[in-house]
């Protein structure tokens, strides 16, 4: 029996009261239980092999890692903010018809028409296309996404995942005939950390670019720390700007912070129940000596399918857009309404998405 | 309008670099200094508080705003919007 763990009451220092002497002896000899894998994971060779070997509770369960629990990966530091800002409505104004069609497991095109009352109307085709490899609900590679609208503006974007933690996006931007914004990004996903490499609009001939490095660390797993770094060159100039952020998760509430020597961003997500949800956000931009903040809320009924999504900023505007699924149609009509106070400017508008 | 402006009527010349910078104290001495001390500094924290343009003061208000917002979510946010209405 020489190896195998003793019942915890015979490692007690002190004898219990009115314990014999031959107790005690018993407990000097008592050996020190030693850890050993389990028979089934011992295999052939094992000098303890055989059967029967194991206690008399069973065989021992395997030992959990000594590390900590997982970190997680942190994601992406342009979604750092990305729970907050999904509270708030989108602007709406004039009338939006848009027509989703599915023509494949893999590829999808859609159709919008904007009559617009500020500005001029539009059509956009959207042309998307999505590889086998999927990572998650909403991860999938390659991707590839085309706009282009009735003026020949053109919107495309390219996401393909190399190497199973490295993922690379390209994406160009015309506006009619000449290119407006050519990227280029690489980011490595680690288990508990992701580094970004962003080249904007990198021009050899004319010694331009625009470099982003972003990193993020999960310092435990809940906390997620890390920075952005900008620089920029052209002929004669050239600089840098360095922000720090962070972003604390718990179980109902999110905290982000970034700050930086432009400005600061902070933003607060609460989720109060399973229909509430709530996004505060405070915007300072030390360039523009101007600071924002908006409130705003979303309630959710499945039950009545409908979405709400209300706003209340600082610059004393107010609006809300409702979303409302029209079963058994495959159809969603959206209602806008946004009210400036200050600049006394009203607009809304309400849009049909089909699919 | 650059934020200095609004402080012209200051008994003593003063130059305002910013809201709550460098500004001017009632040169003279006396019992009536206090007092035109105190209300000087009432009326420059007034100005401070209501002019729009100054970055500082918009940013504290926001800050104050942000605070309240969260404060909001927080506690007045657990609201059951399918429970049923309570009968009269």
């Amino acid at each position: 029996m020489g190896g195998e763990c003793c019942p915890p009451q015979q490692w007690r220092r002190r004898p219990r009261a009115g314990a014999s002497s031959r107790s005690r002896f018993r407990q000097r000899r008592c050996p020190r239980p030693r850890w050993r894998r389990p028979a089934a994971a011992r295999g052939a060779g094992g000098r303890r092999a055989g059967p029967g070997m194991g206690n008399a509770l069973g065989p021992a369960a395997p030992r959990a890692p000594r590390r900590g629990e997982p970190l997680g990966s942190p994601g992406s530091f342009d979604e750092l903010h990305r729970q907050c800002k999904e509270v708030f409505p989108q602007q709406m104004e004039g009338v939006k018809l848009i027509v989703t069609k599915t023509l494949s497991s893999h590829f999808q095109v859609t159709h919008t028409v904007h009559m617009s009352t500020l500005g001029p109307s539009s059509y956009h085709f959207n042309a998307t296309f999505v590889g086998d490899r999927q990572l998650g609900p909403t991860e999938a590679f390659p991707t590839l996404i085309g706009d282009m609208d009735n003026s020949g503006s053109l919107n495309a974007q390219v996401l393909h995942l190399v190497a199973e933690r490295i993922r690379t996006k390209a994406v160009f931007q015309t506006h009619q005939t000449k290119f407006v914004t050519w990227q280029f990004d690489g980011e490595y996903r680690g288990d508990d950390c992701t580094a970004t490499l962003t080249l904007g609009n990198p021009d050899l001939l004319g010694e331009s670019v625009i470099l982003v490095a972003h990193f993020l660390q999960s310092i435990t797993s809940r906390l997620v720390l890390g920075g952005e770094m900008v620089y920029h060159r052209r002929p004669g100039e050239e600089g840098a700007i360095l922000t720090l952020a962070g972003k604390y998760t718990a179980l109902k509430w999110v905290a982000t912070l970034n700050v930086g020597y432009g400005g600061a961003h902070a933003s607060y997500y609460h989720r109060a129940n399973e229909q509430v949800q709530v996004g505060v956000e405070l915007e300072a931009n030390t360039r523009l000596q101007d600071t924002t903040f908006a409130f705003g809320y979303q309630l959710n009924l499945p039950q009545a399918n409908m979405v709400f999504r209300g706003l209340l900023d600082s610059n004393w505007s107010v609006g809300g857009v409702l979303e409302k699924k029209l079963p058994p149609l495959p159809v969603t009509l959206a209602l806008g309404a946004f009210l400036n106070h200050w600049k006394n400017r009203f607009h809304c508008g309400f849009s049909v998405i089909v699919g | 309008m650059p934020s200095w402006v609004s402080y012209q009527f200051q008994p003593a010349p003063a130059i305002c670099l910013s809201s709550l910078g460098v500004f001017s104290v009632a040169a003279a001495g006396g019992p009536g200094a206090a007092p035109q001390g105190l209300r000087g500094w009432l009326r420059r924290a007034y100005r401070f508080a209501t002019d729009r343009n100054d970055f500082r003061r918009n940013l504290l208000v926001n800050l104050g705003l942000f605070a309240a917002g969260v404060w909001v979510a927080r506690n007045l946010t657990d609201i059951d919007l399918m429970a049923p209405q309570p009968v009269p």
